[in-house]
């Protein structure tokens, strides 16, 4: 019981969106799909919905073969990035629209409309305008409007993209906690690494048309399949044969250890709790940056000019850097 | 003006159902001027809103007045009678009648080619969206002559509308053909294709969704469209000229009849008759204005 894909491609033209593309996402979970900008990710997202079609391969969904149902018959919820509300209607108005379309009787259409317009804390707008909404509310709207028709499978779409990045961080703590409450399988798309490790419960790293790389956020931040998911996921630096994360990277003033490379501090930069250095590493054409608590670089009395000896952490993460890939 | 536009106490929030917010009133349709501030004029705004009002009396307002005025210069029983007369009567009537069976047609087939001129793809189409602008383009007397060329009395189909209310009827769809079309054409356009898309997922069929979604988008589009062209279609003269043959009771229409009233140095009974169809084309704007209101508010 799970949403199924085997095989999907899909072209425009001489561009490939989707390059056999294999997936199995697991019931109940919240899955993000994450990738850069034009890598297919959306395109897989509406394959799934049935608001593209795939030129091969196939969909199940929840056991039953959705290749060529419409989207009509799919029962999926699906939120777009710029909520696509129906403006003319109210807000109970829009979230009764599925049931509505589903000739439930009165009643029940009016206690549904209520339970989820308080489950998405819209209860004291039901008659407004989606125009007299703020953006994070009609997002929750469309949330709501997309849960009501109670779907097998949840998909959004970029959701917070559109978004303040305040708000966006609450909606992304508002998901998580939905989604605990209301484990409808979901999947939501984002280019931005940090919303999918703190939301997903599994992440799939599409580039280019091809999947990365399936795992947990743990996984993939610790155990990165290939240069791109490393880079991708989060800051990467260079230090000698190695690509690394710069907090990864333990930084002393004095000559130690065998295997450390030495270098001068070329920059110093301070963000809020953290400083942030370039190092000019001997021999190597990249500087490489470090990362330092404020305390820990003060403690250091680190300064620019200053010589310090690098050498990776017990138990970094860290992939051999590919002759090809220089800077 | 502008001193009674200021003194004017700061009216009630704009009628918007549900609670607004203080501070925040209803985005919604008329409710710009809901802000007592709003009425502060600048020095700028209070010229630009004279020259405005300057503008609009002197074309609009004064001679508009002064129609009424010539309509009541015989008294309200010559007024009266002038419209009773049978033969006014029936011009009136046939205006009316023809120009509302126009309306609808308009408002059907006006929304069709918008819709395939926006949501289609074909050979042709840009030299289509430049054609519909030909009835509105052309001298109206010259419309007349391009369908008295073709269904005149020298007829290479071999029909003949001239002297007919089909003729009338067929005169009236050219010249207002464009206004339905040009109206909903940008709506159309600017309908944001991933709403539709939210109604395919919640199980709406085409239809539904058309009904439902896409249409409410659309009728103050079509409304606007619509009374435009109404306007039009009972004030047309000059393809009915050509086409009418303005025989009394059966193809006399009332630009025409406004005509003969002058011709026969009757300035009372043009005005009477130019005041009723004035009065018809505002009920007429109004309503529609309201019915569009109605029903893009409700869905």
């Amino acid at each position: 019981m799970n949403i199924l894909i085997a095989g999907v491609n899909k072209s425009y033209g001489d561009f490939v969106a989707l390059d056999n593309i294999n997936v199995s996402l697991p019931t109940g979970q919240l899955t993000a799909l994450l990738g850069p900008s034009g890598g297919g990710k959306s395109t897989l997202l509406r394959i799934i919905a049935g608001l593209e079609s795939a030129d091969s391969g196939s969909v199940e969904i929840e056991g039953i073969d959705a290749t060529k149902l419409p989207p009509q018959k799919r029962n999926v919820g699906f939120v777009f990035q710029h909520y696509a509300v129906f403006k003319h209607m109210t807000v109970a108005k829009n979230v009764a629209f599925g049931l509505e379309i589903r000739k439930r009787p009165k009643a029940e259409v009016k206690t549904k409309v209520a339970e989820l317009l308080e489950l998405v804390h819209l209860s004291q707008f039901a008659h407004r305008l989606p125009s007299q909404l703020s953006g994070g509310q009609r997002q929750r709207l469309a949330l709501a409007r997309a849960l009501a028709v109670e779907p097998n499978v949840l998909l959004l779409d970029e959701p917070f993209g559109a978004l303040d990045a305040k708000v966006r961080k609450e909606l992304r703590d508002w998901l998580r906690r939905l989604h605990d409450e209301v484990h409808v399988t979901t999947v939501f798309v984002t280019h931005d690494q940090e919303e999918a490790l703190e939301v997903a419960d599994e992440i799939v790293v599409i580039n280019e048309g091809r999947i990365e790389q399936v795992g947990t956020p743990d996984q993939l931040y610790d155990e990165p399949a290939n240069d791109f998911v490393m880079g991708f996921l989060g800051e990467v630096t260079r230090l000698g044969p190695f690509r690394l994360r710069p907090h990864d990277i333990e930084l002393s003033t004095t000559p130690g250890a065998p295997g450390v490379l030495s270098g001068v501090i070329e920059r110093s930069l301070r963000v809020g709790f953290e400083v942030r250095l370039a190092v000019d590493v001997e021999g190597q054409g990249e500087p490489a940056l470090v990362v330092l608590s404020r305390t820990h670089a003060r403690a250091l009395d680190l300064e620019v000019g200053t010589r310090v000896w690098l050498r990776p952490t017990a138990g970094a993460t860290s992939v051999p850097v590919l002759e090809v890939a220089s800077a | 003006m502008t001193q009674t536009l200021v003194a004017s106490p700061p009216p009630a929030r704009p009628a918007g159902r549900g609670p607004g917010r203080a501070g925040r009133p209803g985005r919604r349709g008329r409710g710009s001027a809901a802000n007592g501030g709003l009425f502060r004029l600048t020095p700028t705004s209070g010229l630009g809103l004279g020259v405005a009002l300057v503008w609009f009396s002197v074309l609009v307002m004064l001679p508009l007045a002064a129609v009424i005025g010539a309509a009541a210069e015989g008294g309200w029983a010559s007024f009266w009678g002038t419209l009773t007369d049978a033969q006014t009567f029936a011009a009136l009537r046939l205006t009316v009648v023809e120009a509302f069976l126009v309306t609808v047609v308009n408002a059907f087939v006006g929304t069709v080619v918008a819709w395939v001129l926006v949501r289609d793809h074909f050979w042709g189409k840009r030299v289509l969206d430049v054609v519909i602008d030909i009835p509105f383009a052309l001298p109206t007397i010259v419309a007349g002559l391009v369908l008295l060329s073709l269904w005149g009395p020298d007829s290479p189909v071999g029909v003949n509308i001239v002297n007919t209310r089909e003729g009338i009827f067929l005169a009236l769809l050219f010249v207002t053909l464009p206004f339905v079309v040009r109206t909903v054409q940008p709506v159309l356009i600017e309908l944001d294709a991933d709403v539709e898309e939210a109604a395919a997922s919640l199980g709406a069929s085409r239809f539904t969704t058309f009904r439902r979604v896409i249409l409410p988008s659309l009728v103050p589009a079509i409304a606007a469209g619509s009374s435009l062209g109404f306007a039009r279609a009972i004030s047309e003269f000059g393809s009915l000229v050509l086409i009418s043959g303005n025989t009394p009771y059966q193809t006399e229409v009332a630009s025409l009849k406004i005509l003969k009233f002058l011709e026969g140095d009757n300035q009372a009974g043009a005005a009477a008759v130019a005041v009723l169809l004035l009065l018809v084309a505002v009920v007429t704007i109004v309503a529609l204005d309201l019915i569009s209101r109605r029903v893009a508010r409700r869905g």
